[in-house]
């Protein structure tokens, strides 16, 4: 039972994909959406993973790289296109539908792009329930599949094909974003329908889409629930230590302290290496990946990046609960505190 | 060794003694730090956390210490496990926020700058050996003590200083702050009557008489049972140099008149400004231009306490008068001070007066004794008791009027003195010329003595009609009498006139 994303339902889409997104800017947001908008044309056909052919040819496609390069670095509009279609003539067979890496702001509407760009349907599901820093940090993952062959187009006409072993794919992938500009589309786990229906976190684009609808409650973006850890306020924003050096991710860990105003008022620490790792109040972890933490800003409602933290601002800390796969004993090792490099 | 402690030293340190005794000089502590620390645990990652046993002093290491998610994990694990107290290296938490926990789970943590293994060590060293760490911190305070000297302030400074977390002041004995810190001042009480939350612990310092110069006192929040026995050593081992420098002060000021003198002045004159200040102020702190500074102040007050002289409480003045002009003040002195103990001697109108803190009665005892062991005729004088210092200049006074009116060799009293005493100290003798001048028109008509007779009555009793009475007379016969004075001319309506005469009829009939 296909349907339709129409003009009107992107905007509710997109609106949906911000509510617990971090690291979404205005600009390159703004931007996705636009570019969205100019190649949906009459709408983008979503259908859910078992209803296409169990062998049809599934690829995930996403944005790699800084949200903010995107903004700044405009892309030529064809990105997407030129990835799947790499990606297709390395695996000699044509793609039959595209899906989502992961749902968070941008990452959202660009599997949407390609869909419409490529005149694909595109599959109700993403590969992560949430969002992680790591191309390898995936349902998809998780249940054996492999991100590579991965075909990247840069902002400047760019092409590379990526070939390894999965757990290269991250490390051979970061300076080659780096090296096109600090952002490319990616195009990558391309897997049939039968598989994709068994390893994708399903329904999360037609959910987000309820989500963004005006007047519906933040917890309609959660699927898997979400809690209210406190509300708190800011006390300081340092750098952190104590984190594994094994763990490469793309940013510095960092460390947020906040005092609750009221209530029992107890200190909270945000650990964050990328994202929100650890949350500890009054000591006590309460809070970890693979859940996601997020502050929501109390003036705005809108999510507070770790690199937007300072000083004196309340936020509201919301953990939203990961899909059940990733609290398995293999998505705690993928996706877990141990995989940011803290050992509890 | 064990006959000089008190009971105490064999109990467990307290994470505050870790930190105040020496064996974690220079680390921050936060929080109240009163628990015994029974033993160390080193722990370099926090799942050690879980078999950490009771009354341990946790010290971090490794990733347990890495960052300040660690600690706080690690804070909060010992806090569960009932932990002494968490050690940290300084660069694992910001202060801050390891404050703000601490103080919200109760649990004591310190931070060093050292190595934690070293610190590691030495912290075992003093759990497994309370007495040994306590008698390192008593032989430290000596050598310390021996460095300072024969200074008050000095030997209150080093007590301040080697015992971090307790106040220690030097009281006088009227329980007024002499020198170390106010607090300690404050929680002043007999010895074994523990304040709220706190312990105390006092030491005497003898003066030479074998009374109490003043009084050590020392004070705190810790709740460690060795502590105050500690405290109370170390207190003892101050006695000494106190005694040797109250000894030195009054050593200084026997030799030197000058110097005592101008010692009591200047204590009168703090006294004097106080009192100003407070009635001005209304008791409210604003020091005046006038006043003596603080510091000063309170300099000039330890010296005379040194001194042993009362600087508190009922005061009496007293002033030794030579009857031929002064004499040697070093001398008289010595002996002032042989007879009246420690008091000050100061050059005062035509004698040395100073005041004492015995009562008028025994004071004019010991006058009474001192005046014949002087080389020159005296009379002495003893003021009015007062309440305390600022009102002295007033007992003085008295005792000034009260010795110029007292015989040779005699002693008077202020607080006794009238109008017969007055008029008892005129000089009768040198007098009786000038009245003799003044009445001769008189004396000359006036063969029997009745119109002599006749003016002393009407003056004394103030009318002719109880002169009359007085001198079984009628009343005519003395206003015929009071004709014939007038008419010697003597004008008995003029005021002046009236108290000549009557001064003359006394000195010529007494």
């Amino acid at each position: 039972m296909s349907r339709l994303i129409d003009l009107d339902e992107l905007g509710r889409f997109s609106a949906g994909a911000r509510v617990f997104a971090t690291g979404a800017g205005d600009s390159p947001y703004h931007l996705a959406l636009d570019w969205a908008r100019s190649v949906a044309g009459k709408g983008v056909e979503l259908v859910t993973a078992g209803e296409l052919k169990p062998e049809t040819l599934c690829v995930a496609v996403s944005l790699a790289g800084s949200t903010t390069a995107l903004g700044e670095h405009l892309p030529r509009g064809d990105e997407p296109e030129r990835a799947v279609r790499a990606l297709e003539r390395r695996l000699g067979e044509r793609a039959g539908a595209v899906v989502a890496l992961n749902l968070a702001a941008e990452n959202a509407l660009v599997p949407l792009i390609a869909a419409a760009m490529l005149r694909l349907p595109l599959v109700d599901g993403d590969g992560s329930g949430r969002v992680f820093p790591l191309v390898e940090q995936t349902t998809y993952a998780l249940g054996g599949m492999s991100p590579a062959p991965l075909a990247l187009a840069g902002g400047s006409g760019e092409l590379i094909l990526l070939e390894t072993e999965a757990g290269r794919v991250e490390e051979l992938l970061r300076p080659v974003v780096l090296a096109v500009g600090g952002w490319a589309v990616v195009a990558c786990y391309p897997m049939a329908a039968a598989d994709l229906a068994r390893v994708l976190v399903p329904g999360t684009v037609s959910l987000l889409i309820r989500a963004g609808t005006p007047g519906a409650p933040r917890s309609a973006a959660a699927p898997f629930g979400v809690r209210r850890l406190c509300r708190g306020l800011i006390l300081s924003v340092e750098g952190s230590t104590g984190h594994d050096a094994e763990v490469s991710l793309p940013s510095q860990p960092s460390s947020i302290v906040l005092r609750e105003p009221d209530g029992m008022r107890r200190l909270v620490r945000l650990e964050a290496h990328n994202e929100i790792v650890l949350a500890l109040a009054d000591g006590a972890v309460v809070a970890t990946v693979p859940d996601q933490i997020c502050m929501i800003c109390t003036g705005d409602g809108m999510v507070v990046d770790v690199d937007e933290a300072r000083p004196g601002l309340e936020v509201d800390i919301m953990v939203v609960k990961a899909a059940p796969v990733w609290h398995t004993e293999r998505g705690l090792a993928l996706g877990g505190p141990r995989a940011f490099g803290i050992a509890l | 060794m064990t006959g000089v402690r008190a009971p105490g030293w064999e109990a467990p340190v307290t994470v505050t003694e870790l930190v105040n005794a020496g064996t974690l000089a220079g680390a921050r502590m936060y929080g109240a730090g009163e628990n015994p620390v029974r033993g160390v645990r080193i722990v370099d990652e926090l799942s050690v956390l879980g078999t950490v046993a009771p009354h341990t002093a946790v010290v971090l290491i490794g990733t347990a210490a890495s960052g300040g998610w660690a600690v706080e994990m690690a804070m909060r694990r010992a806090w569960e496990q009932a932990a002494a107290c968490v050690i940290a290296p300084s660069a694992g938490l910001s202060e801050s926020s390891g404050e703000v926990l601490a103080e919200r789970l109760g649990i004591t943590l310190i931070f060093v700058d050292e190595d934690p293994l070293l610190v590691a060590v030495r912290v075992a060293s003093a759990a497994s050996r309370p007495d040994a760490a306590r008698m390192q911190l008593v032989a430290r305070c000596a050598t310390r003590l021996a460095e300072a000297g024969t200074s008050a302030r000095r030997v209150l400074g080093v007590l301040n200083a080697e015992l971090p977390g307790t106040s220690v002041a030097f009281l006088d004995r009227h329980g007024l702050l002499l020198a170390g810190r106010r607090d300690a001042a404050a929680g002043g009480r007999p010895e074994g009557e523990e304040a709220i939350g706190g312990w105390s612990a006092q030491a005497e310092v003898p003066d030479q008489e074998g009374g109490v110069l003043g009084t050590l006192v020392a004070g705190g929040s810790s709740r460690s049972p060795g502590w105050p026995s500690v405290v109370r050593t170390v207190l003892s081992l101050a006695v000494a140099p106190l005694t040797a420098w109250a000894a030195r002060e009054r050593l200084r000021a026997c030799r030197d008149f000058a110097r005592q003198a101008s010692l009591a002045e200047r204590l009168l004159a703090e006294a004097a400004t106080t009192e100003a200040d407070l009635a001005s102020a209304d008791g409210t702190a604003s020091a005046s231009a006038t006043a003596v500074p603080e510091e000063e102040a309170g300099a000039v007050r330890m010296a005379a306490v040194a001194l042993g002289w009362p600087v508190r409480g009922p005061l009496t003045g007293y002033q030794v008068r030579p009857a031929s002009g002064a004499g040697d003040a070093a001398l008289a002195q010595t002996l002032i001070t042989a007879a009246l103990g420690q008091v000050p001697v100061t050059v005062r109108g035509e004698g040395w007066a100073g005041w004492s803190a015995l009562d008028p009665a025994e004071l004019t005892v010991r006058l009474e004794r001192c005046l014949p062991t002087m080389p020159w005729p005296c009379s002495a004088g003893v003021g009015a008791q007062v309440p305390g210092l600022e009102a002295a200049g007033e007992s003085l006074t008295g005792a000034e009027a009260a010795a110029a009116m007292a015989g040779p060799g005699t002693v008077a009293r202020a607080d006794e003195m009238g109008p017969a005493e007055l008029l008892g100290a005129l000089p009768s003798r040198a007098l009786r010329a000038p009245a003799t001048v003044i009445l001769r028109p008189l004396l000359t008509i006036d063969r029997d003595g009745t119109l002599l007779e006749t003016l002393a009555a009407v003056l004394d009793e103030g009318g002719a009609l109880k002169a009359a009475e007085r001198l079984g007379v009628h009343r005519n016969t003395v206003t015929t009498r009071l004709d014939r004075i007038k008419a010697a001319g003597f004008d008995l309506d003029d005021p002046a006139t009236r108290l000549a005469l009557q001064l003359a009829c006394h000195v010529m009939l007494r």
